[in-house]
């Protein structure tokens, strides 16, 4: 048999009967990255829901192009095809008077009914310019404002300059936050990791001296620390993501129980695939990450 | 094959725990370290397998300046040596045959190579009815005994022995002596530290006498 398959079965055998044999520091160091992952994986639940609530309001900021009622329909054809190539601008979406007043009908049923006591529907027709997330909306919509305010199809044109700011600095500070929030949780993970699986080289000491008294290569000796790292860290983070749907599915019931549909805001979307993937990995790579710094520090 | 040339062993504090030590072993010697507890006896062994680093002098093992020995070739070192220790220093998660067969894995030998070798060796040493019990549950004698089919199971060029008797019996005592004459015959150079005078005196060997971390004597009987 090749050498290096003989030795990576040893190790193999090897990692797994020394955790037959110390179960309660093997325990605790799987204990201790399936709690830190878990940590990481409530951190990635808790960003990903609100991040999508902040990328559908960023999606949402748009500018309120009102059309004369007598304007050509010409003119705003080629009023939206020139919104359409602006720089900054997503879409652009043609609101008719109809629209607009079915629209005020389904927001405003009540008050509806004053308006369709009216002759003419006094609701005007609109252009609502989506503007792209990823730039400076502020100054685009100021761009427009100026642009296009004295067009010859524009009535009016509506853009909360001051909103957009707010909310603007508002998902800088979110998304701020987010990037904070997952560095000191790594942080936190690799540190707590390492130092429990450090705590399982020592309690191997005395062996470990053995192993090199007798010939063994430090590879050799740290082979099925790494082994077991890396079972420690694919095992915690498989755990990890089950408690963490286990928790979501019970924020779940439990906002619906108790009428606290903000909860939802939280956790209304399960982890995604790839974060999933990526804690597995994570998991993975802290582990064995872990076990040969630690490893290292004894050899 | 083993060259010590004004060896010295300071610990912190200036304790000096071998002191200018100058001596010679031959390939193919079997050769007793005697003198009283605190004499330098393990130290030497110690420095011998790269345990430690003498403070002055040097140390030659098959041509090897051990003390200028690089970390990465200390295992390539240990490999060449047999080692029976005074506290036996086996693996407690592992069995008889299992802390024997491990040299051999670390050696590179096929699994099915390591299951024979190692039931020989401890054969030899009358444990084969004792192969699965964990160190644990051995006496002091029969540990002594896995540590000794350990050292020998190699065939190394050198085989070092700090105390191999000392939780023997007479009958086992000699029978560990006779296993050793056996490995020495194959070619092996046998060095033991003991203070069993009775020990040195039936075998007839060279004796190397320490005292306060000096060699004060050699007697070359054998």
């Amino acid at each position: 048999m090749n050498r290096l398959v003989q030795h990576w079965l040893f190790f193999v055998t090897d990692a797994w009967d020394e955790m037959r044999h110390s179960p309660a520091v093997n325990l605790l160091a799987a204990a201790t990255l399936t709690a830190s992952l878990f940590v990481a994986g409530l951190a990635v639940l808790v960003i990903t829901n609100v991040g999508r609530h902040v990328d559908q309001l960023q999606s949402e900021i748009r500018i309120d192009v009102f059309l004369r009622d007598d304007a050509a329909a010409e003119a705003i054809a080629e009023l939206q095809s020139q919104l359409k190539v602006t720089p900054g601008v997503e879409r652009v979406l043609h609101v008719s008077k109809d629209e607009a007043l079915s629209r005020y009908h389904e927001w405003s049923r009540e008050m509806a009914q004053l308006i369709g006591e009216l002759d003419d529907n006094p609701l005007p027709a609109s252009l609502e310019v989506y503007l792209r997330s990823d730039q400076d909306t502020e100054a685009i919509g100021v761009s427009i404002a100026d642009s296009f305010g004295a067009h010859v199809a524009v009535d009016d044109l509506r853009f909360d300059r001051d909103w957009i700011a707010r909310l603007e600095s508002m998902l800088r500070v979110a998304r701020l936050a987010g990037i904070v929030l997952v560095g000191v949780v790594l942080a936190a993970v690799v540190f707590v990791v390492s130092s429990v699986l450090r705590l399982a080289v020592y309690a191997r000491r005395d062996e470990i001296e053995i192993m090199q008294l007798v010939g063994a290569t430090p590879a050799f000796v740290r082979g099925p620390f790494l082994v077991a790292g890396s079972w420690f860290g694919l095992g915690g983070g498989v755990m990890a993501l089950l408690v963490v749907e286990i928790v979501r599915q019970f924020v779940l019931s439990y906002s619906t129980r108790a009428s606290l549909p903000l909860l939802r805001l939280f956790c209304a979307q399960p982890v995604s695939s790839g974060w999933v993937l990526g804690l597995v990995l994570l998991g993975l790579v802290v582990g064995v990450a872990g076990s040969w710094f630690a490893a290292r520090h004894r050899f | 094959m083993i060259r010590l040339h004004n060896v010295h062993k300071r610990f912190s504090g200036e304790v000096a725990a071998l002191g200018g030590v100058t001596l010679e072993v031959e390939k193919g010697e079997f050769v007793f370290v005697t003198g009283p507890s605190g004499a330098g006896k393990t130290t030497l062994l110690r420095l011998l397998l790269r345990q430690q680093r003498p403070s002055e002098g040097n140390i030659f093992v098959a041509g090897r300046n051990v003390g200028a020995l690089p970390d990465r070739k200390i295992p390539e070192l240990r490999r060449s040596m047999g080692v029976v220790f005074q506290d036996f220093k086996l693996i407690a998660r592992k069995n008889a045959l299992e802390n024997v067969a491990y040299v051999l894995n670390v050696a590179g030998h096929s699994r099915a190579e390591q299951r024979r070798r190692a039931y020989n060796a401890l054969r030899s040493v009358g444990l084969n009815h004792r192969l699965n019990v964990y160190p644990r549950a051995l006496s002091g004698g029969e540990q002594q005994r896995v540590a000794i089919a350990r050292a020998i199971v190699c065939e190394p060029d050198i085989l070092l022995a700090d105390e191999p008797t000392g939780n023997l019996d007479p009958d086992l005592a000699v029978e560990t002596m006779r296993l050793f004459r056996e490995i020495n015959a194959r070619g092996t150079t046998v060095v033991v530290a003991t203070h069993d005078r009775d020990l040195i005196r039936r075998m007839q060997r060279r004796t190397i006498i320490l005292d306060g971390g000096r060699v004060v004597d050699v007697d070359r009987t054998g």
